[in-house]
């Protein structure tokens, strides 16, 4: 694609009916910047079956934008996409959705996101990936977060929570490490026995 | 509660003495200590029975039969392959649906992991914790720090691994090795792999998981997401996150063949820069065709990886050369030295030499290089005698990390710098957060 791609060029390609129009703009996404993130949202939670495909398309322009922004020497690019995927964090759209972003946080995000991620921990649905998205955040206030949602966590939880934690490198005695405990039963029985 | 201090191998032929070599392929790293090494049977588990884990679970299952070993347990997240495997291996096979069965039990020695790609590493990692020894498909892991922590885990329980790349083991490999060792085509300074493109594809929607399938188990560390078939057996090595591509599947062959012949194992690049083409539509998103350029220093090389690149149509054959007819012509690779060219095709369970390779006839004081017996046989000398396998847990990690390097470069959509003496991006803060990825619990390393 040679000529610049522009947010309004963006939002009617991403919604394009021909593939080769719809990826091009997918995978030129990133050069739009903060700006494309909300409308791509907005797409992307688009939950008309005849648009799967544009669903899609602008879920990845999204990730395209993140990966763009985060290059070396784009910082200030980078917090503008932060903030705006920090605002979809904290809204209601989708259950999937908001995993996707959080998916996205971890990966640009500073400390400016770790509040917002924070309080998804008492999600019962979207618990886990918040604790993911705090692991992956190198701000030390991601571990202060993680430290306090152990405290408050239920029993169930708190397994998950002190692996991140000593991801981090906090040790977290006393809590139990489930990592090597079966618990999946299968119903086949051995053939010929 | 589990101690994640290493869980020793109950048995005591592999006590603890001696410590692993990074570099030196023949230095043992297991110090064999036992009448049992050479005399008793090796009791297996299997886990992943479908795809590979079939052939695996066949060759080992021939070996029993002529009495050789024990097959213990089969594994499988998905009923109806766990059901096949019962019947291939037996009744004395215990059947499991969650692989930490089989890691807990005491009398299992080793076991064969063909799940999908993003299980290689959790469960390389968890089976060395309980001191098993590993066989692990290709390839070995799916991050940079995945393939940190299988080496780490490994070498820390001083078991012997062997990755599935066996391309290194075929007799056209030796014979190709033995060639570019001695000079043929003069310093190596170029390998050129090339492949056919990734499929595009998984246009299905979301939908339930089928009933004999265990959705969570087989995600494991991936993020949750609705099932989708897509994802499933055979195809999840379309998927950025659980494959990668063919950059990935046959990257681990042909480029294990490059690291190996040009004694590059214990080495990486120092930049790694792609370009390539995302899949139009459907879920699958690896580059369905993409160029990856590794450049090397001290000593000065370049890999590359092309999908499609330039294929080389495969030499006429008689199909009683040691590797046989050439069945996969559409991939290999072209090796550019000061004083000639070389190329191989395929590089995985067939890898086919050009004739000079195989008619080159040692003269005096020719150097030899390591004939593998076998890609188990290996893997089983290892075991018993603490000799580094021809594709130990380093080198499967590394070549692996090349993989991930490509692609990570590729959806970055810029040129990396890497520091192979501490595996480590350097110079891009996001690339070095993209070295790892969460885990969803309690699916971790």
């Amino acid at each position: 694609m040679n000529e610049q791609l522009t947010l309004e060029m963006l939002v009617e390609q991403i919604q394009s009916g021909d593939d080769n129009v719809r990826a091009a703009a997918r995978d030129n996404a990133g050069q739009v910047g903060a700006a494309a993130v909300a409308p791509l949202a907005k797409i992307a939670c688009d939950s008309d079956p005849e648009k799967f495909e544009i669903a899609r398309a602008a879920n990845r322009a999204m990730q395209n934008v993140v990966y763009h922004a985060g290059r070396p020497g784009a910082s200030d690019e980078a917090k503008a996409v932060s903030a705006e995927l920090i605002k979809l964090v904290s809204a209601e759209p989708p259950l999937q959705f908001r995993r996707d972003v959080m998916w996205m946080v971890w990966q640009i995000a500073g400390p400016e996101a770790v509040g917002p991620v924070a309080a998804l921990l008492g999600n019962a649905d979207l618990r886990d990936d918040a604790r993911m998205c705090l692991e992956g955040l190198p701000a030390a206030e991601a571990v202060d977060a993680l430290r306090a949602g152990l405290k408050a966590a239920p029993d169930d939880f708190k397994p998950a929570m002190a692996h991140s934690l000593r991801k981090r490198g906090v040790e977290t005695p006393g809590v139990p490490d489930l990592r090597l405990v079966p618990t999946k039963q299968t119903s086949v029985t051995p053939v010929g026995r | 509660m589990i101690d994640r201090k290493v869980k020793l191998p109950r048995r005591t032929f592999l006590k603890t003495a001696g410590a692993a070599s990074a570099t030196a392929f023949a230095a043992p790293y297991l110090v064999p200590t036992s009448a049992r090494a050479a005399n008793e049977k090796l009791t297996f588990g299997h886990i992943g029975v479908g795809g590979m884990g079939g052939y695996h679970l066949r060759d080992i299952k021939s070996r029993m039969d002529r009495g050789e070993v024990n097959i213990a347990a089969v594994c499988d997240v998905d009923d109806k392959r766990l059901e096949n495997a019962s019947r291939m291996a037996g009744p004395q096979a215990d059947v499991y649906r969650d692989y930490r069965y089989v890691l807990e039990r005491d009398d299992i020695d080793a076991v064969v992991i063909a799940t999908p790609d993003h299980l290689h590493a959790l469960q390389t990692v968890h089976a060395a914790e309980c001191g098993k020894h590993v066989y692990v498909e290709k390839p070995a892991c799916c991050t940079v720090q995945e393939g940190k922590a299988m080496i780490e885990a490994c070498n820390r329980a001083k078991i012997a691994v062997q990755v599935g790349s066996q391309g290194r083991s075929q007799p056209e490999a030796y014979l190709s090795h033995r060639y570019l060792a001695n000079g043929n085509i003069g310093k190596v300074s170029r390998v050129d792999c090339w492949h056919y493109p990734t499929p595009s594809g998984g246009t299905n929607p979301d939908s339930d998981p089928p009933e004999e399938l265990d959705w969570d188990l087989w995600l494991g560390p991936l993020r949750w997401r609705p099932f989708n078939r897509g994802y499933l057996h055979g195809v999840f090595r379309w998927m950025m996150e659980s494959g990668g591509g063919q950059i990935r599947d046959r990257g681990a062959h042909v480029m294990s063949c490059a690291m190996w012949w040009m004694g590059a194992d214990g080495t990486g690049p120092v930049t790694v820069e792609a370009t390539g083409e995302a899949p139009k539509r459907g879920l699958w998103n690896s580059a369905v065709n993409m160029n990856v350029t590794y450049t090397f220093k001290n000593p000065d090389w370049v890999l590359t990886w092309n999908q499609p690149g330039n294929p080389v149509p495969p030499e006429e054959r008689t199909g009683n050369e040691p590797g046989g007819a050439i069945s996969r012509p559409g991939y290999g690779a072209l090796y550019t030295g000061t004083d000639g060219t070389f190329h191989h095709w395929g590089g995985d369970g067939g890898t086919w030499a050009e004739r000079k390779a195989r008619e080159w006839k040692p003269g005096a004081g020719a150097k030899d290089v390591y004939e593998s017996p076998g890609h188990k046989e290996d893997w089983f000398e290892g075991i018993k005698t603490g000799r580094k396998t021809i594709m130990n847990v380093e080198a499967g990690a590394d070549v692996a990390i090349l993989t991930v390097l490509g692609n990570l470069s590729f959806v970055l959509g810029r040129k990396l710098n890497w520091d192979h003496s501490k595996r480590e991006i350097v110079g891009d803060e996001q690339a070095r957060r993209l070295m790892d990825r969460p885990e969803r619990y309690p699916y971790v390393i």
